[in-house]
């Protein structure tokens, strides 16, 4: 789709007034809205190629405009969103589900709609900009963007902000039908989420980090229990841990520092401890650190587990052999009293 | 016991005799109905299929499935020790022969009955009242009860384990645990339901272990030994013959009638036409 001549220059002509600065919308209750239009930035925009401002602004094709009949100025924001569904229908819908929405429809009018996050007249594509997207979220969710600034992806994302594969806001919680992380079955799912980037070996790589970390934890009590949780077998009495349990939401940090071995284990006690209050230093060492265990790292797991895959097949094949010798005895038994009669 | 056997003889003239006293045949239908149970509700927390959820649910979640996972574990706990300090009494106070008790003659037995199998010797073995398969199930049986016993404990109280012993225990308990239940369904689907059904000397069910007795000739003839203990000499002679004796035309018309029997249940038994 590309502008056409006519829109263009129709778009133009709006331009004559709204270039200006500025002449602002004024409502009942004394709230104003500017009207002006940074022409440069908004053909910049996404729409900039494509979309005059009538396709929008549907109702106005004339001066003086119709008057505008909101309250006040966030009414007036609120209400304009619902121009973007004639196109973006889907992310409308999806936004419905959202715990944006239910904000907004439960009164609270500081709840964000489509041109608080987008803008109205800027908007880029967020693929385009992530690394914005903090800064977007932070314009509400000041606190816990200062701290996701400071983890681990955080950072990552300031370093390296065209990188696709770093987490921002909006690829935890989602960002139109964002649910709140707050319930059960948030929490029994959580660990798909980290799952589906930490269990990716390519991606993991690319940063140094291993990607068993996902299946050690699915083997572990906690990891296995999570996942059947997750996947419908009712619900859980107790919280049970799960990635974020021992390190953390937005606050993600290495766990280990190089060479501090000791700090280390401590610091596995200490996040035990959040659950299991008089967990020992004996009993944090039962968590192997998302290791497979090997003679090294764990050589009583290592030696049970050999143990087993030397003995259990050992034993059985024995017993299957009995077993056809046995028959094999018995029939030649049967073959010889046949011949005999 | 030490205290001879009863004896019994049936209407149709089958003498039997007792094999497994009243407590023996209780303790197995109880151990019976605890594995099932430890199995139904184990073996779906650690196989990720869609079965394993759908028994969970049964139970009314994992929750509830892990309660009554640690009730049959406590009941074989205590099923557990209940058994080795009655045989330990048992033994101590001369009441009970340890007749499960694997000894030097058992690997000669089972050389021999390899030899047997094989067609190097004419005759198996002369068994005791539990031959060595027997013993070897029932040691296999009490060595893997103690494994999932200790290694159930440490994981139901991880907490406590790691108290008195290193914590290292509690994650290779957990695969012990696990692998000892394969181990052990494997060996009870393979080795005890093809002993006690499947084979064609028993099929289709060895009903001993339910009733306590069993027929005098089938003892004789799988037990020599004990069968000897109880019955002396009585008989034997001509069932060692008839076992010597190289079939052809040698074949007399005494023994014919108990072969063609033989032969008549063993062709209706071939497990191939049975399945």
């Amino acid at each position: 789709m590309k502008l056409s001549k006519a829109a263009a220059k129709a778009s133009e002509g709006c331009l004559d007034c709204h270039r200006e600065p500025d002449d602002p919308l004024k409502f009942p209750d004394g709230s104003k809205l500017s009207v002006a239009i940074d022409a440069k930035a908004y053909k910049a925009s996404a729409h900039g190629a494509k979309l005059g401002c009538q396709d929008c602004h549907r109702s106005i094709s004339d001066h003086p405009h119709p008057k505008v009949g909101a309250r006040n100025a966030r009414a007036y924001r609120v209400a304009a969103s619902e121009m973007c569904k004639r196109c973006h229908y889907a992310y409308y819908t999806r936004s419905l589900d959202g715990i944006h929405f239910k904000q907004l429809a439960s009164g609270n009018g500081k709840a964000p709609t489509c041109i608080d996050c987008h803008d109205a007249h800027r908007m880029r594509s967020p693929r385009k900009v992530r690394a914005e997207i903090p800064k977007r979220c932070a314009s509400c969710h000041e606190k816990v963007s200062k701290v996701y600034a400071l983890s681990v992806h955080g950072k990552a994302l300031a370093r390296a902000s065209s990188a696709k594969d770093v987490p921002s806001c909006t690829d935890c919680h989602g960002a139109h039908r964002n649910l709140d992380p707050k319930t059960q079955g948030a929490r029994a799912k959580v660990h798909e989420l980290c799952g589906k980037c930490h269990s990716d070996k390519k991606r993991m790589k690319r940063y140094g980090l291993s990607a068993n970390v996902y299946s050690t934890y699915l083997d572990d009590f906690h990891g296995r229990s999570n996942a059947l949780y997750a996947r419908g077998a009712g619900k859980a009495k107790k919280p049970m841990a799960s990635c974020v349990s021992c390190h953390g939401v937005h606050d993600i940090r290495r766990f280990k520092e190089p060479g501090q071995k000791h700090a280390l284990r401590a610091r596995v006690l200490t996040v035990c401890k959040k659950c299991h209050e008089k967990a020992t230093p004996n009993f944090a060492d039962a968590w192997l650190s998302h290791y497979q265990p090997t003679l090294a790292s764990a050589p009583l797991v290592w030696l049970v587990d050999w143990a087993y895959k030397l003995l259990v097949p050992f034993i059985i094949s024995a017993l299957v052999l009995h077993i056809l010798l046995h028959l094999y005895r018995l029939r030649r038994r049967k073959s010889s009293v046949r011949r005999s009669s | 016991m030490n205290k001879p056997p009863k004896i019994v003889t049936r209407e149709d003239g089958t003498v039997m005799v007792e094999r497994f006293s009243p407590i023996r045949r209780v303790e197995h239908t109880l151990a019976m109905v605890t594995f099932v149970v430890l199995v139904l509700t184990g073996f779906p927390q650690s196989l990720r299929g869609d079965v394993s959820l759908w028994i969970m649910n049964l139970f009314g979640g994992l929750d509830a499935m892990r309660r009554v996972h640690r009730i049959a574990g406590i009941v074989f706990c205590a099923h557990a020790g209940a058994h080795l300090l009655s045989i330990v009494i048992g033994i101590v106070t001369g009441r009970m022969r340890p007749t499960l008790l694997p000894t030097p003659q058992d690997l000669r037995d089972a050389w021999h009955n390899l030899l047997y199998y094989l067609g190097f010797r004419e005759r198996g073995p002369e068994l005791p009242k539990f031959d060595y398969r027997q013993k070897f199930e029932y040691i296999g049986l009490i060595l893997g009860g103690m494994v999932m016993v200790f290694s159930g404990l440490i994981l139901m109280f991880p907490m406590q384990a790691a108290q008195l012993l290193p914590g290292q225990l509690i994650p290779a308990a957990a695969v012990a645990h696990s692998k000892e239940a394969v181990l052990a369904l494997l060996v009870l689907v393979i080795w005890h339901v093809y002993s006690v059904t499947l084979s064609p000397e028993v099929f289709p069910l060895d009903r001993t272990i339910f009733s306590g007795y069993i027929d005098k000739e089938e003892l004789k003839e799988r037990h020599t030994l004990e069968y000897r203990r109880i019955f002396g000499d009585e008989g034997l002679e001509e069932a060692i013959e008839e076992a010597v004796e190289k079939a052809p035309e040698t074949s007399d018309e005494a023994k014919t009638s108990t072969d063609s029997a033989r032969n008549g249940s063993a062709t209706q038994n071939d497990p191939s036409g049975a399945i």
